[in-house]
């Protein structure tokens, strides 16, 4: 049990970290305003827990121009696909 | 262990509303199948039930009938979008957002592709292959935009394809496939999916 628990991760421990890698896992890439509209968030909010992700090399973002308004796109990174998944298979494994 | 269930079903379900259209809703379906109902039995009814008595010529009797037709698709499409956008709203989300647009998009393709195949047959004289080229290509639009929606959606277009095979065979019983595909097919996969996803 005790093993169990530790590979849980504890970055995802957050309901909305994990609300943004389930949309990422899914979805090629994702936009601020999309997340955001998803996830029935705030600005500063969102914007806190994606640094908190892209820090973690888990997220990357890319900045483009959709005709003159700026856009951010999010796409998850390998280290994170991988980490999500882990995170995926402990609750699995937890809950049986 | 209730976090991790709790955080497993979050998990499931944001993965789901962010790469699906679930906004559609089962009643529109219902509705769509009472006006294709309704619109088969009045060309049934006023020409090709019997079409000498109309009083009308072969190019007025399929004026009427593509009028009646695209009369059906305006309100069955209609009703959809309005239905649509009021259990978006109840739900809190946005009608117009990515994954709508690419429903939108890849229904349109193979439906476009049939409606304009279908008008070529009738100016090519052909108007008794339509009831089969409209069920089996609005069947493949069905199937291909399934995975960004529900799943019964694929299982309502593979029936219509094989109804709209079977009209094919049976050239002159179309209406009769025409009226079970788009009427009550529709009713029943409505209901479905009514039942299922909108009396929560």
């Amino acid at each position: 049990m005790a093993n169990i628990i530790a590979n849980l991760n504890k970055a995802f421990e957050s309901r909305i970290r994990l609300g943004i890698m389930s949309v990422l896992m899914v979805n090629e890439s994702a936009d601020f305003s999309m997340i955001k509209e998803l996830l029935e968030l705030t600005d500063g909010n969102l914007a806190s827990h994606i640094k908190a992700l892209e820090g973690l090399a888990y997220i990357e973002s890319t900045k483009q121009f959709i005709g003159r308004k700026p856009n951010t796109k999010y796409t998850l990174t390998a280290l994170g696909r991988q980490a999500f998944q882990e995170h995926l298979d402990a609750l699995e494994s937890l809950i049986r | 262990m209730e976090k991790q269930l709790e955080d497993l079903k979050a998990i499931r379900e944001m993965m789901e509303k962010s790469s699906k259209f679930l906004s559609l809703s089962g009643m529109s379906g219902v509705i769509a199948g009472i006006t294709a109902i309704a619109g088969a039995a009045f060309a049934w009814l006023y020409v090709l039930g019997n079409p000498s008595a109309s009083g009308l010529d072969r190019y007025q009797q399929i004026t009427v009938l593509l009028v009646d037709a695209i009369l059906v698709l305006l309100v069955s499409i209609g009703f959809a979008i309005f239905l649509s956008a009021r259990k978006a709203k109840k739900n809190h989300q946005k009608l117009f957002n990515k994954v709508t647009l690419k429903t939108v998009y890849n229904m349109s393709i193979p439906l476009l592709a049939g409606g304009i195949f279908s008008l070529v047959c009738i100016y090519r004289g052909d108007v008794g292959i339509v009831a089969s080229t409209t069920l089996i290509f609005y069947g493949l639009a069905l199937v291909n935009v399934s995975k960004y929606t529900f799943d019964e959606i694929h299982y309502l277009g593979i029936t219509e394809i094989v109804l709209g095979i079977a009209a094919a065979i049976f050239l002159y019983h179309g209406i009769i496939f025409w009226t079970v595909g788009f009427g009550i097919c529709h009713i029943i996969y409505g209901l479905i999916m009514y039942k299922k996803y909108d009396l929560k």
